[in-house]
């Protein structure tokens, strides 16, 4: 399995750059893996509001959130949101949250 | 401007949608949008569309492989430069469309297509697939590229459309049959609503890779995909996970589509069911859902000899019998499925019989019968 290099600590990742022990994660992961999803400098209030919503929902629920839900949580719009992670909610936000990578038929 | 990974936003263009399709149209259907009065098939493939303004645009029909490099697309692209003045279509089935304005111009045209061939034999641009005969067959990823399949797609189209290949290049059948494969009951296409359907089946429930399966899977996602309720949540060796109940389990795959740690494929137990007489036209009757007629066939790479058989013995078992303007399951409807099992010789087992939800709807409530 391919492993990532994120601020001195090895991660292990699945092809698509998912996180694949989701207790490994911490706020540095988060911060270094930024980068790599398109976010210009470091991650900001706006950023953490959607970071930590996705995990306390994933942690209550054992799912991610719909998106709806997640834009009216956070007060977001689906625009806000994509300026925010460029490559979307799921293969951005989601990634950086450590959450289970998305499944059907995506 | 490249691309910039380092700044991947820049001059990005987004939301611009396809091209309109008007900028592709050849002059003769630009002209005459709208005004087309009548059409003729001359011969099989062969269409003439005629304008009130009395022009007229003869439509060269040839099969496509669907899956196709870019090699054989420039020879198509060549092709279009050489006789239609650069233009072409692709039709809702995958085949291929060539046109020109001018009688003069569709001998040479259909001369060029027939002679093109592959090195192994087959023709790159078999003309037919018009009329009350065999078109091309809708199909999905198969072994090629998907993650669920149960069967190969590509592979079983090839075999049977080599089998059928006199069907597509003639129209003699009482009304034209469509054909369809997806590889998993996922129904990717239309074989929910074809004359005849060749669908990807397992037999055996998943099995659950418990170690996984917690960093891999939404759990509450993975019950909620199974439609007999057969997934439950576990704990097992400490670790969250689900169990499923082998006996309410019917071998969807839907908790393999939202969970990766579900594996179901396998070498013995996947392979193909046949289903038919479904239709989407409103011709006479109304758009039917194909039915479940065969349960179960293995997969025979590379040639699925008893699926190809099947298909054979329902199709001509049709052919034969079935009156005028008969789709597939018009004829089956009318003569009674009792019958349709007779002429085709079919056996009927207890698999046929639905047992999903509300399936007394589906069973014969009349003394109505043929012995």
């Amino acid at each position: 399995m391919p492993t990532i290099n994120l601020a001195g600590k090895t991660y292990e990742v699945d092809e698509d750059g998912f996180l694949q022990e989701l207790d490994k994660w911490s706020e540095d992961f988060a911060s270094a893996y930024a980068k790599e999803e398109g976010i210009d400098g470091a991650l900001t209030d706006e950023h953490w509001k959607v970071i930590n919503y996705l995990r306390d929902y994933y942690a209550k629920f054992g799912i991610a959130p719909m998106i709806r839900k997640l834009c009216k949580e956070t007060g977001f719009d689906l625009k806000k949101i994509y300026e925010l992670f460029p490559s979307g909610p799921a293969k951005g936000a989601c990634k950086l949250a450590g959450l289970a990578k998305p499944t059907g038929c995506v | 401007m490249g691309f910039d990974p380092k700044n991947p936003l820049k001059d990005r263009i987004t939301d611009i949608g396809p091209r309109d399709y008007k900028e592709f149209l050849p002059p003769v259907i630009k002209e005459n949008w709208g005004k087309w009065l009548y059409h003729e098939i001359l011969e099989p493939g062969v269409l003439m569309h005629v304008s009130e303004t009395g022009a007229k645009v003869y439509t060269v029909r040839v099969g496509g492989s669907r899956l196709m490099s870019v090699t054989h697309i420039r020879e198509i692209c060549d092709i279009a430069d050489k006789h239609c003045g650069g233009k072409l279509r692709f039709t809702t089935r995958n085949n291929i469309e060539f046109m020109v304005d001018d009688e003069s111009k569709l001998k040479p045209l259909m001369k060029d297509l027939e002679k093109r061939e592959f090195a192994g034999g087959s023709k790159k641009f078999p003309r037919g697939g018009t009329g009350s005969g065999l078109t091309n067959i809708v199909h999905t990823q198969g072994w090629i590229h998907c993650h669920t399949p149960a069967i190969d797609a590509s592979g079983i189209v090839k075999a049977v459309m080599d089998e059928l290949y006199d069907e597509f290049q003639n129209m003699r059948f009482p009304a034209h049959v469509r054909i369809s494969l997806a590889c998993c009951l996922n129904m990717c296409g239309a074989v929910h609503c074809s004359d005849i359907a060749i669908l990807g089946v397992h037999r055996k429930p998943p099995i659950i890779d418990h170690e996984n399966l917690p960093n891999m899977c939404e759990i509450p996602m993975t019950i909620a995909a199974c439609p007999t309720g057969a997934i439950r949540p576990a704990t097992v060796d400490g670790k969250k996970s689900v169990t499923v109940n082998k006996e309410r389990c019917m071998f969807c795959g839907n908790c393999y589509t939202m969970c990766p740690s579900m594996p179901l494929a396998d070498e013995e137990g996947s392979g193909v069911a046949l289903l038919v007489g479904g239709k989407i036209s409103n011709r006479i009757t109304q758009p039917k859902f194909s039915k479940l007629v065969v349960p179960f066939l293995p997969n025979e790479p590379p040639r699925w000899p008893q699926t190809v058989d099947a298909i054979k013995k329902i199709l001509y078992a049709y052919v034969e019998d079935a009156k005028k303007y008969e789709r597939l399951g018009d004829w089956a409807e009318r003569i009674g499925w009792e019958r349709f099992f007779e002429k085709t010789g079919l056996p009927f087992t207890d698999h046929l019989i639905d047992d999903y939800r509300f399936a007394y709807t589906t069973w014969r409530t009349s003394t109505q019968f043929k012995f």
